[in-house]
């Protein structure tokens, strides 16, 4: 494989030294392409409180694609497959390689405080958010108490 | 601030704008590699990544966009403001990359000549540094040999000059007794010549008295007669009577007398014995020198040439590389043959300014290929220039910049150059210094304060003149030194930022000139350096050989002229001061330097010089015999030798060396070869020999032993040389094991000796034989004497003689042997006795063998034997004629305790026992390969291979002891392979990687080494496996020469057979060998899949197995091994299984699998059959050995 991309060390310099409140992004020991990401719940929003769990992997032809990123951490969220992955313009179509990993980060956190049901991926969930708001955002209050709370 | 280097800053590469290109859309971006990422090559288009907007990129590709000149302009200002160095890659062009084909910023790449990128050129500089890392690897191995030809260059000196002194006495000597003939016989002459003369002049005055006497009587009496015989006078007639008679008397005497007046001037006269012309001419010739050149690549030459092979093939004989070198700066006068003649780490071609701000395609790739076809004319150049001087036609300004650089290689790199081959220290070279130094600048910054500047050039002069100040902590200084010229890059740095590095280069490079004198002398004494080891043992021999010299001298009046003249001239020699006897101990620290070049002066004017001076005694073999008595000595002898060769403190050894260097022995030396030199002045007038030198050698060795044993029968009948061997055979034989063969009074036949000779009749092998036994005297003082002679004795015509001599007269006592063993054993192969035990003492272990072959009612040795066959066929009619016999003794031995070996065979495939595991520690292995369990103390010697070290078990697997490091020095190993012991217990080492054989006494201690890589006699190149027979033979597997060699148990080459193939006869990587008690040399030629039996001359006797997985067929077969009955063992180690064979060569049985369990094996190596029959196996990648 060859050497790590002066962008990628770029990114990541800068990560460790400014990180954006609310998110913690550090890149694994053995291959600094994966990153392990940590995302506070935003204020005002049913994750508020939680930690959730993502990974982020950067291709081999980032930045001209873009970033592979996914919850870990079991997320109650219409635009949040059962098995984490995130339902996300920029991380599709909308790619720039003007964007980096703390804008995408700081996105998906973004995406937290506003879900979008009208853009679903997890169908149900979107369902009941748009039937019943207020059950969808109980239940995401109490899928981030009993997934992203208990083990930190 | 951070806002405008934000706006400085490309969004898609987070660095530095390069080359922005301004989108329809306004936003600028890096045109390479960021424009490029962003192009849709499809629709050609591209996609702003800020605003997303899409735009058509121009005709002429995505540099068709403007390029943002505000921002370039910004760029440069903010450049301007910050003082930040321009980025190094700004201004040129990416590139695809040769090697991986990504864009980006390429650069050639010396490796392969390439344009390549970064990453492909830091993948191949790895690769260039692993090379070189396992190059390096090659040279320190191979360096040895340097060290070796050093050596041997070193003993040729002495030797030389010892020769040159020794024949320039004898022609002292022999003008001195000519001159004194002369003298004396002129002395002689010139005296009786007087004598002669006064005794004649007294005569003649005698006579002339006497006749002046007669002649006044005569006259007056005439005048008398005249005057008074007349008639006046009165005489009486008596009177007249008598003057009548007087008268008459006197013409009578005067008629008669006659005396002799012959010619006086002839009296005496000069005749020569023989022409004086001709004695004249023969004075004038009476001596002829004869100087004996060597032909480069001779036999007789691989003495004392150093080894021909690897590293030096080219250049083996140092006249033809000189002859060479010669030839060389004949032809060019104006270039370097090493790095064709660039300085070392200098690009090969005067790179042309490339990193011009602007960036024309065409004017790159046009220079790309010059650079390239200059490269690709450089390196012709460099390879071919020897033959090709005619290339030099080019252009003008070609020539002189190579002078130019050729000026400046002379004063760094030159001064240092190795003159046979051209290569210089790297670490001369100023580019090296600086890396070395970069490198180390980091942590000394951070450990010494900087220091005033004042200083330096004191220090550096202090340097300079080492000698005056001895006591200079040279280290310090040095440091200090390079400490300071730091300090002054600093502050050059800080001063003028722009064009710091130039000025400490220089300093460093002014240094360096400045420390070359010095060190090229050091580079003198440097050579001088490894005869320490040399000498060192010299003074021990120095006793012995006096030891010897004064018991010949008691006993024996002829005397080797040719030996004592040489102890004689060497005590002399002293005196001419060799320039090997300096003790420089100097460690090849080069640019180091300054610093060492004191500390060497000061160990050259040590007090050791003095000592040592007195005694560079040297005599080719005798210095090979020193090595029982210091072995602790050398040891830290070589240590330190190590040491200095890889560049550790010199002022560590000097101490070291001195107490090695003052050891009593020196004194004795002188008085020694003085008395020696005694007798030969005497000898030599009265007593001419006609025998050679050698010859006498051997009689007085001869004599000294028929005084010490004398109580032994002499036997007249032999010639005086050969008597030694008959009686020594005969003690040999006494103590042997092997009763049929070496019971041999066999009458000594010269025909048959002469035939095993190899070519030079009587005189070599008496001379090899005669030496041999001075050294194995002297080897194992220790030791028992039978064991020393029969040592002394193996030799190889002797051994033969004795296998064909047993033949030819005596065959009682071993027929006798058998028949009682036939009587002693029962003669059923039933009766399967369940006792292993185990048969040590030899001589029931042949009466065994023999009642094997009985019961079994097998014609054991029928088939393979040819050369012993008169013997074998006895054997069968014994057996033949014993079954009766047999039955009479049967009830004495039903419970015998030797079960058949066949039924043990048939038994065999549980394991009994294993040693080992991987491990470096006691007990463990790591690759064990070789392993040898014959010997007189049943023990089990392994070579853990790659543990570079020999373990010694007992019978019962217990470690007792192991010996052996790595490295090549004495008792050193790399990766030995084969080991085997001999009968006196010596264990005999097949180091592979070193290409040599090592021999170590029974405690492991080593004794002696022999071989090099090579594929001349007596060479190796990866030698295997080892065997001794029961004549002490050494048997080695020279694996990748395909062949066999045989040595005496000293190392002189003995024979060889075998050559690369397939035929009969033929090897490929023959791998392990084993030599049965009946003379079969069996070899596992591993590539051909076979089992080749030899006799001892190499004769194919038979061959079992063919590729395969059957029974009786093998896939590489490596180690083998035999029993005292003849059955072979062999690890069949592609089938993973051990085979056993009858000693007819017909299949017995197989047991074994792939695994690593009990009974399993992974990659078989070597077998042994211990005495008690258990095999042992060397299951080299369980790292174990296991016991059947």
């Amino acid at each position: 494989m060859a050497a790590l991309p002066r962008r990628i060390i770029k990114e990541t310099q800068r990560l460790m030294q400014e990180p954006v409140p609310g998110i913690s992004a550090v890149p694994d020991e053995s291959n600094a392409r994966y990153f392990h990401v940590i995302v506070t719940g935003p204020e005002d929003s049913p994750f508020e409180g939680g930690l959730f769990k993502l990974e982020l992997f950067l291709p081999e032809d980032y930045p001209m694609s873009a970033p592979k990123v996914r919850f870990i951490t079991k997320i109650y969220h219409p635009n949040i497959d059962r098995l984490g992955r995130i339902c996300l313009d920029i991380l599709k179509d909308k790619w720039s390689p003007a964007l980096q990993i703390r804008t995408v980060l700081l996105s998906i956190q973004a995406l937290l405080s506003a879900p979008n049901p009208d853009d679903p991926l997890a169908n149900d969930v979107a369902e009941l958010w748009k039937v019943n708001e207020a059950e969808a955002i109980r239940n995401a209050k109490e899928w981030t108490q009993r997934y992203a709370m208990e083990d930190n | 601030m951070e806002q405008f280097e934000q706006l400085l800053t490309c969004c898609v590469c987070l660095d530095r704008y390069r080359n922005p290109k301004l989108l329809p859309c306004q936003h600028s971006f890096c045109m390479e590699p960021c424009m490029d990422g962003l192009t849709d090559y499809v629709r050609r288009q591209v996609k702003c990544p800020e605003c997303r907007a899409e735009h058509r990129i121009p005709y002429n590709g995505v540099q068709g966009f403007p390029t943002n000149v505000t921002l370039q302009r910004f760029l440069e200002l903010h450049i301007e403001i910050t003082g930040d160095l321009p980025d190094p890659t700004s201004g040129q062009v990416m590139e695809r990359c040769n090697v991986c084909s990504e864009k980006s910023y390429c650069n050639v790449c010396m490796h392969c000549e390439k344009k390549i990128c970064p990453d492909c050129k830091s993948a191949h500089m790895d690769i260039l540094r692993r090379e070189i890392n396992r190059i390096n690897n090659q040279i320190r191995r191979g360096v040895h040999r340097l060290h070796d030809i050093l050596s041997v260059v070193e003993k040729n000196t002495q030797s030389l000059q010892n020769n040159c002194q020794s024949v320039s006495e004898e022609i002292d000597e022999v003008y001195r007794r000519l001159t004194k003939a002369v003298k004396d016989r002129t002395d002689h002459m010139r005296t009786e010549m007087d004598k002669y003369l006064t005794s004649e002049m007294k005569n003649l005055s005698t006579l002339k008295e006497n006749l002046e006497l007669e002649i006044a009587n005569i006259t007056s009496n005439s005048d008398l007669a005249d005057k008074y015989m007349i008639e006046s006078v009165e005489w009486e007639d008596c009177e007249l009577m008598d003057t009548k008679e007087i008268f008459l008397k006197t013409v009578e005497f005067m008629r008669n007398f006659e005396t002799e007046t012959s010619d006086y001037s002839r009296r005496v006269r000069f005749s020569m014995a023989c022409d004086p012309n001709q004695l004249v001419n023969n004075l004038c010739t009476y001596g002829d020198l004869h100087f004996i050149h060597p032909p480069s690549t001779t036999q007789s030459n691989a003495l004392l040439q150093p080894a021909v092979s690897g590293i030096m093939r080219s250049k083996s004989d140092h006249r033809l590389a000189t002859q060479f070198r010669q030839q060389q700066d004949a032809y060019n006068g104006d270039d370097e043959p090493l790095l064709g003649g660039r300085k070392f780490g200098e690009r090969p071609k005067p790179t042309p300014e490339k990193h011009t701000s602007d960036s024309r395609y065409g004017y790159d790739a046009d220079d790309q290929h010059y650079d390239s076809s200059r490269t690709g004319k450089n390196r012709f150049r460099s390879r071919f220039h020897r033959g090709h001087h005619e290339e030099e036609d080019e252009t003008e300004s070609r020539t002189v910049k190579t002078e130019k650089e050729k000026d400046k290689v002379t004063t760094t790199e030159d001064a240092a150059k190795g003159p046979l081959s051209g290569i210089f220290r790297i670490l001369d070279s100023p580019r090296a210094m600086k890396r070395i130094q970069e490198a180390d600048r980091g942590p000394r910054e951070k450990k010494e304060p900087p220091k005033p500047v004042a200083p330096v050039v004191t220090q550096v002069k202090q340097v300079q003149i080492p000698t005056v100040t001895p006591p200079v902590r040279p280290k310090t200084a040095r440091q200090q030194s390079e400490d300071e010229i730091e300090r002054i890059k600093r502050e050059n740095k800080t001063t003028a930022p722009s064009s710091s590095t130039e000025s400490p280069l220089a300093d460093r490079q002014s240094i360096l000139k400045k420390t070359t004198p010095t060190a090229s002398s050091i580079d003198e004494n440097e050579v001088s350096q490894v005869p320490i080891s040399d000498i060192e043992p010299q003074q021990t021999t120095t006793t012995n050989t006096a030891v010897t010299n004064n018991s010949t001298q008691k006993q024996s009046p002829v005397r080797s002229s040719s030996e004592s003249s040489s102890t004689e001239s060497t005590s002399d020699a002293g005196s001419t001061g060799p320039p090997s006897v300096k003790p420089a101990e100097i460690p090849p620290i080069r640019s180091r330097g300054a610093g060492s070049a004191s500390t060497t002066s000061n160990t050259v004017s040590s007090p050791p010089t003095v000592t040592e001076e007195k005694k560079p005694f040297q005599s080719r073999f005798l210095q090979s015999r020193t090595t029982v008595t210091p072995p602790k000595k050398e040891e830290t002898e070589s240590s330190s030798e190590e040491e200095s060769s890889e560049e550790s403190e010199s002022e560590e050894e000097a101490p070291k060396v001195k107490p090695v260097v003052s050891t009593p022995p020196v004194v004795t030396t002188p008085v020694r070869s003085a008395t020696s030199g005694v007798t030969l002045r005497s000898n030599d007038t009265t007593s001419s020999s006609p025998r050679s030198g050698i010859l006498k050698d051997s009689t007085t060795t001869e004599n000294r032993r028929s005084l010490e044993e004398s109580t032994l029968p002499s036997r007249s009948r032999y010639e005086a040389p050969t008597s030694t061997y008959s009686r020594t055979a005969d003690k040999e034989n006494d103590t042997s094991r092997y009763g049929t063969r070496t019971r041999s009074t066999a009458a000594y036949e010269p025909p048959e000796e002469s035939r095993y000779g190899t070519s030079s009749g009587g005189s070599e092998l008496s001379r090899s034989r005669s030496t041999h036994a001075l050294k194995s005297r002297e080897n194992s003082p220790d030791r028992g004497g039978p064991e020393e002679n029969k040592e002394a004795l193996s030799s190889w015509a002797r051994y033969l003689k004795n296998k064909y001599g047993s033949r030819t007269s005596t065959k009682d006592s071993p027929r006798e042997g058998y028949s009682a063993s036939s009587s002693t054993t029962t003669p059923s192969a039933s009766t399967y006795s369940s006792s292993a035990a185990s048969s040590s003492s030899p001589s029931s272990a042949s009466s065994t063998s023999a009642s094997r072959r009985l019961s079994l009612g097998l014609p054991l040795r029928q088939a393979n034997e040819m050369h012993s066959s008169d013997d074998d066929s006895k054997n069968l009619q014994s057996s033949l004629a014993s079954p009766i016999q047999q039955q009479v003794v049967d009830t004495e031995d039903t419970n015998t305790k030797y079960c058949t070996p066949r039924t043990q065979y048939l038994q065999k495939r549980r394991q009994i026992l294993q040693i080992g595991g991987r491990g470096s520690e006691p007990g463990k292995f790591t690759w064990p390969r070789g392993i040898s369990a014959n010997g007189p103390e049943n023990i089990i010697a392994v070579a853990d291979s790659s543990n570079h070290r020999v373990q010694v078990f007992d019978a019962n697997g217990v470690y007792r002891f192991e010996f052996g490091t790595y490295g090549n020095g004495d008792g050193e190993f790399d990766c030995l392979a084969g080991v085997a012991i001999n009968r006196i217990g010596q264990f005999i080492i097949a180091d592979r990687y070193n290409h040599r054989i090592q021999v170590f006494d029974p405690a492991g201690r080593f004794l002696r080494a022999f071989g090099s890589q090579g594929t001349a006699d007596g060479k190796f190149n990866y030698p295997w496996g080892i065997t001794t027979d029961s004549m002490g033979f050494i048997y080695v597997t020279d694996k990748e020469n395909h062949r066999i060699q045989v040595f005496q148990s000293d190392g002189t080459f003995v024979g060889k057979f075998g050559s690369y193939g397939s035929g009969e006869g033929q090897l490929e990587h023959p791998h392990y060998i084993a030599v049965s008690n009946t003379n079969r040399v069996i070899v596992s030629d591993s590539n051909n899949h076979r089992i080749q039996i030899f006799d001892v001359n190499g004769k194919v006797l038979s061959q079992i197995g063919s590729e395969g997985s059957q029974e009786g067929e093998f896939k590489f077969p490596r180690g083998v091994a035999v029993d005292d009955s003849g059955y072979i063992s062999v690890a069949d180690s592609g089938n993973n299984r051990i085979q056993i064979f009858s000693p007819d060569g017909s299949f017995l049985r197989a047991f074994g699998s792939w695994g690593s369990g009990e009974s399993e094996f992974k990659g078989l190596e070597g077998v042994a059959i211990m005495s008690n029959g258990n095999i042992l196996v060397c299951d080299r990648e369980n790292h174990r050995v296991q016991i059947f």
